[in-house]
């Protein structure tokens, strides 16, 4: 016990939190335009981002100061010649967890085959006696909680937290999941692979290439989307009169 | 007068002139105290007083549309008169601001957005074309006429049209994905345009990186400098009128080619795509080259404004043009209303001086701003002022 059980702990709590909070903006506000045009949804989505950050800031103790974040696994393994730290193995570890975890739920459960329904096809699922509303609920809550680790993860790396680290976060997110193609799991994981891969060969391999890392990440997601317009391996779509 | 070749002059029904004379009349004077009022007071109570009376006065839109509908025709009946008095408001309207520079940097501000939100409203609102690069293309204007201004001594006139060409350039490389993607992934393309036009902006020598350019020269017109106050028979009116004057003057040109345009062909076919863009295709509309042409459009106005803000405020920086002040502009023509030129000018004004008049909630002040952008989308989702059906005179 001591540290490592609390941080564990820390981290357990901070995923059922961000989960219920997903699932309670989805309540207030975001169901809200699930059939408005996906700008209405994009733009109020950006609005409550605005708002929970404004919170942070105002009601959090000292909430524009960055704040300091306690490394959760310092020390490092030595495989053969390579040493490497326990943190990177951790984050790998998990992130190979939560990624089986997840294709084992959308492929292999009730819970997953009902979200895949409503993903195709709402009223159709509605038909077959299953509730959107709650699988909303649920998507929202899985979303949320998987993000809350991400977060964690990306937080203990840098050392410090702030207010408004998520914006460009959110934004590098979302242009994995786009580019990967919408929809797609296996997407989503090529298209973050990519990204991040492109990361660290801008700031290892271009001179200056920190300063310019956005610029790089952004226009290779602007080229993908140019030679495949639905992602990486999102489905073209055909349409139909 | 329409390209369309059908009459959209409503024949106009005579009776009633006077009480429409009176309508129009009591609304555009009407409006201009209560934005003046808005604008002049620094008591708490007399903000959040000004606020509830706009607040019932939309509340009664929304529930008597006959109300609104008397307006508009009112409007339509004596369409001189509302513009004459539009008109002598705008250019007399800094007379009555009692010289305080802060109410007219506010105007000029709230104008300029007015010019970016109208120019976002020709791909949003007429077709449909979701683009947050929109804050890109006012820093590239912005940027390009600072630069032939400080580094080659070319004078505000000339920057104004070479800024505009060089925007809408960028505005076209742009469009040129347009023509393969669409929805959240087109949205995409314009976001990551955005943050790499910012990020260039924020990491080259030549413009200034993060430190931005600065001693912007002032423009003059007629030997008369603008960073001089105007005196016209013994009234004094601050530098910013000067500006004041030349943004008004862009409002005015927006508003005109907003009109021309949604009576053209060209708006035609921007709301065949909105409505479908295959059914468009199919009935014979060049859908990349109406997509390009918003894409240019939009990028071409916003430049305009974007120079103005240069010459105004003499120092330029990245964080000026960041992704956030797209997304506040594709606020503004969505809380405004989409398609609705009236409806997105007072979008701007609204999202741009609410922030500034809720100072006095200092720290809370964004968070009610996203909570108020918020509530407009659950409450009113078309808009303060909805698109209006095209009228070609059927139904007056």
């Amino acid at each position: 016990m001591g540290a490592p059980a609390a941080l564990v702990l820390a981290i357990l709590v901070s995923m059922v939190a961000i989960g219920l909070l997903g699932v309670l903006l989805d309540w207030l506000v975001i169901r809200r335009f699930r059939n408005a045009p996906a700008m209405m949804a994009l733009v109020a989505t950006v609005a409550l981002g605005t708002v929970i950050r404004e919170m942070i800031r105002t009601f959090y103790p000292q909430g524009s100061n960055p704040k300091p974040f306690p490394s959760i696994a310092s020390g490092s393994f030595a495989i053969g010649d390579f040493v490497v730290p326990t943190f990177s193995l951790i984050v790998i570890g998990v992130s190979i967890a939560m990624v089986v975890a997840l294709f084992a739920l959308l492929t292999y459960t009730p819970v997953g085959m009902r979200i895949r329904a409503v993903a195709e096809d709402r009223n159709i699922a509605r038909l077959m006696a299953i509730r959107p509303s709650r699988i909303f609920a649920i998507t929202f809550f899985i979303a949320s909680a998987v993000g809350a680790i991400g977060a964690v993860f990306f937080v203990s790396h840098a050392g410090v937290v702030r207010f408004d680290f998520g914006v460009q976060l959110g934004l590098i997110g979302f242009s994995a999941a786009v580019i990967g193609g919408l929809g797609s799991m296996q997407g989503a994981i090529l298209g973050s692979l990519l990204i991040a891969g492109v990361d660290v060969l801008v700031q290892i391999g271009v001179p200056d290439g920190a300063s310019y890392r956005l610029v790089f990440m952004f226009v290779l997601t602007i080229l993908v989307l140019v030679l495949k317009p639905s992602g990486l391996l999102g489905k073209p779509v055909f349409e139909k009169v | 007068m329409s390209h369309t070749g059908i009459e959209t002059d409503v024949p106009a029904v005579r009776q009633g002139g006077a009480t429409n004379a009176a309508i129009v009349t009591a609304v555009e004077i009407g409006g201009a105290a209560l934005l003046g009022a808005f604008l002049l007071s620094d008591k708490t109570v007399i903000i959040v007083a000004l606020l509830a009376v706009m607040g019932a006065i939309f509340a009664v839109l929304q529930l008597r549309p006959r109300v609104e509908e008397r307006i508009v025709a009112a409007f339509r009946d004596q369409r001189r008169l509302s513009m004459a008095l539009g008109a002598v408001i705008v250019l007399t309207y800094p007379f009555f601001m009692n010289g305080s520079s802060y109410v007219l940097h506010l105007l000029i501000v709230a104008q300029l957005y007015a010019v970016l939100a109208l120019a976002l409203n020709f791909q949003l609102g007429s077709a449909n074309i979701p683009n947050f690069a929109t804050g890109a293309s006012y820093g590239i204007g912005a940027y390009t006429s600072a630069l032939l201004a400080i580094n080659f001594g070319i004078s505000f006139w000339w920057t104004l049209p070479a800024s505009a060409v060089v925007a809408t350039v960028f505005g076209f490389l742009l469009g040129f994905p347009s023509m393969r993607t669409k929805d959240s992934y087109l949205a995409l393309v314009t976001i990551a345009f955005a943050i790499v036009v910012h990020q260039l902006l924020n990491n080259f020598a030549w413009t200034g990186g993060a430190n931005g350019l600065v001693g912007i020269p002032a423009p003059t017109l007629f030997g008369h400098s603008f960073a001089q106050p105007i005196v016209i028979f013994g009234w004094r009116l601050p530098s910013q009128a000067n500006f004041y004057y030349l943004a008004a003057a862009l409002v005015c040109l927006s508003i005109v080619a907003a009109k021309r345009l949604h009576e053209s062909r060209v708006g035609l076919a921007w709301n065949a795509l909105r409505a479908d863009p295959l059914a468009a295709r199919c009935q014979g509309i060049d859908i990349v080259r109406y997509k390009m042409l918003a894409f240019g459009v939009d990028a071409f106005l916003a430049a305009f404004a974007g120079t103005i803000y240069a010459f105004y405020v003499s120092y330029i920086s990245p964080d000026n043009f960041t992704f956030l002040v797209s997304v506040t502009i594709m606020t503004m023509v969505i809380v405004g209303g989409m398609d609705n030129t009236l409806g997105v000018i007072i979008g701007a004004f609204l999202l741009t001086m609410l922030p500034e008049k809720l100072r006095i909630f200092s720290d809370y002040r964004l968070l009610f701003v996203g909570v108020i952008v918020i509530l407009f989308l659950i409450l009113r989702p078309q808009g303060l002022f909805p698109q209006r059906a095209r009228n070609y005179g059927a139904h007056p």
